[in-house]
């Protein structure tokens, strides 16, 4: 049986639909057409009908406001890498994600529902603090990525709710830093991926380090993060770290190679920060 | 089913079909634009690539859904212009196609390039093109014919 899609008018009318019927809601496509595929040219076998929601305009906005950065979910991830009124340190992950063809269709909100341990767009966000807009018919209500990304592909958002924006913090950082391995540049879905965000003046005053791909989730810590700030001992933050990594070995790469890797960047980075 | 309708190659285009159908489906099986290629049909390999609203996209990832009131643009399209024939030419000097398959994508995806960047060095065309999977020419001579269509000025 063809499931009846809908191809809702305005969030209005999307959110509407949500409350009545179970719907997958589908964004750019680029990961639920894929996973979905069957034999050449056949047709996507879905379980439950589609909501087409890339053309709502009103989800696409970037908005930059004196304390934050508004990114609309259907903004797409080339969107994100090609505007030169963002930071670097936004842009560049973005950058570095699949292929120019596959970020002029993917979404910023799709990357984060799908929510699989390789969106290399995660590390970036959880450092920044961002927070997700979900909406419903009942209102809206802001989770923080920690909150939104229960494991991997899980994520907290009710099936009558959609996620129509997110919100990243301004802060002032005087440098970062960005890894991501793979088996090649472009086109890869990541071995590992390492953000570092600082702000140093005379002192260090800020410094935010996340993993991605390590872990089934993103992976940040805040106590380590905070202590390591204050003493400037990175072995004991080092340390932190491992005993929190639970990588498995994997066609991509092995958990030795990941969690070796990603302390060695990490400590390399922490050498000259705290030189 | 559903009636969808949007330009394709400068001309409206209205069909019935269903929302989560390709758009490479729809061109190659329903309008006989065979041009486009479906290559690994997951957004690896570029063969499939069309321009949507002028940006460069692979037709396998994008539902009919997405289509809607928008302008495709496929190679069949994209050679009546000149910047194809600029790199059209460019490819045939340079000894640039081998079995073919991939060609319609790489010239999509050079096409791309070349508008956001006229004269592009060759890590950019490197990265212009790390969408696009080549198995006969090494890529080098696809390079070159990129730098020589960037280059090289078209007698029209």
């Amino acid at each position: 049986m063809i499931p009846a899609h809908i191809r809702p008018e305005s969030l209005e009318e999307l959110l509407t639909a949500l409350d009545t019927a179970s719907y997958t809601i589908f964004a750019g496509g680029t990961d639920l057409l894929i996973r979905k595929r069957q034999w050449q040219g056949a047709e996507r076998r879905f379980e439950e009908p589609l909501a087409f929601i890339n053309h709502l305009e009103e989800l696409k906005e970037v908005v930059i406001t004196q304390d934050h950065f508004l990114i609309g979910a259907l903004a797409t991830q080339e969107d994100i890498a090609s505007n030169e009124a963002l930071p670097d340190y936004l842009r560049e992950p973005y950058r570095q994600m699949a292929t120019l063809a596959i970020r002029n269709i993917a979404t910023v909100g799709g990357n984060l529902i799908n929510a699989a341990s390789v969106g290399d767009s995660l590390p970036v966000l959880l450092a920044l603090d961002a927070r997700v807009i979900l909406k419903s018919v009942a209102g809206e209500r802001s989770l923080t990525l920690d909150e939104l990304i229960v494991d991997k592909y899980r994520t907290a958002i009710k099936k009558n709710e959609v996620l129509t924006q997110v919100i990243i913090p301004r802060r002032h950082f005087s440098g970062y830093y960005y890894k991501k391995i793979g088996q090649r540049k472009a086109s890869i879905l990541s071995k590992l991926s390492v953000i570092l965000l600082y702000r140093k003046n005379k002192n260090l005053e800020d410094l935010r380090i996340a993993v991605g791909a390590v872990n089934s989730r993103p992976l940040r810590l805040k106590e380590a993060e905070r202590t390591l700030l204050e003493t400037g001992c990175i072995d004991a933050y080092l340390k932190a770290l491992l005993e929190s990594f639970h990588s498995e070995d994997d066609k991509r790469s092995t958990r030795e190679y990941r969690e070796t890797v990603t302390l060695d960047i990490i400590r390399k980075q922490l050498e000259q920060l705290f030189s | 089913m559903t009636q969808v309708t949007f330009t394709l190659n400068s001309e409206t285009v209205s069909l019935e079909t269903t929302l989560s159908r390709r758009l490479l489906d729809v061109l190659r099986e329903d309008l006989g634009l065979t041009g486009t290629k479906e290559g690994c049909g997951e957004g690896e390999c570029g063969a499939c690539q069309v321009y949507l609203d002028g940006a460069l996209v692979n037709s396998c990832m994008v539902p009919m859904a997405n289509v809607m009131g928008r302008e495709v643009v496929t190679i069949e399209g994209f050679s009546q212009t000149a910047d194809y024939a600029k790199i059209e030419s460019a490819y045939m000097e340079e000894g640039a196609v081998q079995c073919g398959y991939c060609i319609p994508g790489m010239v999509m995806a050079t096409g791309a390039l070349l508008k956001t960047n006229p004269h592009p060095t060759l890590s950019e065309i490197k990265d212009g093109l790390s969408g696009n999977i080549c198995r006969c020419t090494g890529y080098q001579t696809i390079f070159k014919a990129v730098q020589r269509a960037a280059t090289e000025e078209v007698d029209e």
